[in-house]
């Protein structure tokens, strides 16, 4: 099972992916437009904003829950090493 | 790298450790479990657990993610084949039943949990939340005369949910409460979603 490096959804369907392409190691919803990853503080807006909308988090605990739940992921690994990661409480 | 003998054995009884934890945290609840007791359970010393994780917290962080990453992957494949949200909603709910016990040591114990834990419990209601919002456009984007914040309704069901589960001993003392309530959950939210109408 093919998990998107950047957010870790499985992708099991061409709709998944960027513009279709299966070859692809990221979904769609961490592409931009033109079928490229997003960058990480892209990512990281918006998985707060999705947090917020979608659940009604703080935007203080959604910001603090996506850079921990992002330093897991593959394709940010290592992007927190300079800066500090928030302890959640 | 091909695994040695010794490798792999390592890593069989890490996984029955893992699947043990499992078993001892839902029955027993997951802050009232001791290390001794998963030893029991799985037939090992009490050092052996300690090759495998640094502490119990470690070992409650980890069996957290294992099966919780399990629990999303269903909803997530069961919501695949939704088109509606009472098929979501369906999805969700099968989704917990087949981790029933272990998800309500979940509902009512994750705030004690470590931090690591209370990570994945994020990503379970984010995979959920995910799904739910997607149907939901869908479904009632343009005609939305609720009125209510698409969170807000995500957090209404799961708090309709979470307090049938947390309550499982007053509604389902036999066990299984999504397998006792899950219809009229799903049927009472819509009604109430649709203003009182009959569902579709």
């Amino acid at each position: 099972m093919k998990l998107c490096i950047a957010c870790g959804m499985p992708m099991t369907k061409p709709a998944d992916y960027p513009l279709g392409d299966e070859s692809k190691d990221y979904c769609i919803y961490c592409a931009r437009p033109d079928g490229s990853m997003q960058s990480y503080p892209e990512k990281l807006e918006g998985t707060t904003d999705f947090l917020i909308r979608t659940q009604g988090l703080d935007r203080q605990a959604a910001h603090a829950a996506a850079i921990r739940t992002l330093a897991q992921l593959p394709a940010w690994q290592g992007i927190q090493k300079t800066m500090d990661t928030p302890s959640g409480n | 790298m091909k695994k040695t003998a010794r490798e792999m054995q390592k890593e069989q009884t890490k996984e029955l450790l893992l699947k043990t934890a499992y078993e001892v945290f839902s029955k027993k609840g997951i802050m009232n479990t001791r290390v001794s007791d998963i030893a029991q359970a799985a037939g090992v010393s009490h050092g052996t657990i300690f090759v495998h994780f640094r502490s119990l917290e470690a070992m409650i962080e980890e069996v957290v993610a294992l099966y919780g990453q399990k629990i999303a992957m269903r909803t997530h494949v069961l919501a695949q084949s939704s088109g509606s949200l009472s098929d979501l909603l369906r999805a969700h709910l099968g989704g917990i039943m087949e981790f029933e016990q272990f998800y309500t040591r979940l509902v009512i114990e994750n705030r004690l949990l470590p931090p690591g834990a209370r990570d994945s419990w994020i990503s379970i209601q984010s995979a959920v939340s995910f799904h739910f919002s997607l149907v939901y456009e869908r479904e009632f984007g343009h005609n939305d005369r609720s009125g209510i914040p698409l969170h807000m309704l995500f957090n209404m069901w799961m708090g309709l949910v979470h307090y049938y589960l947390q309550n499982g001993n007053l509604f389902a003392p036999e066990g299984n409460v999504i397998g006792r309530y899950q219809d009229i959950l799903i049927d009472s939210y819509l009604k109430l979603l649709k203003g009182g109408r009959a569902e579709k």
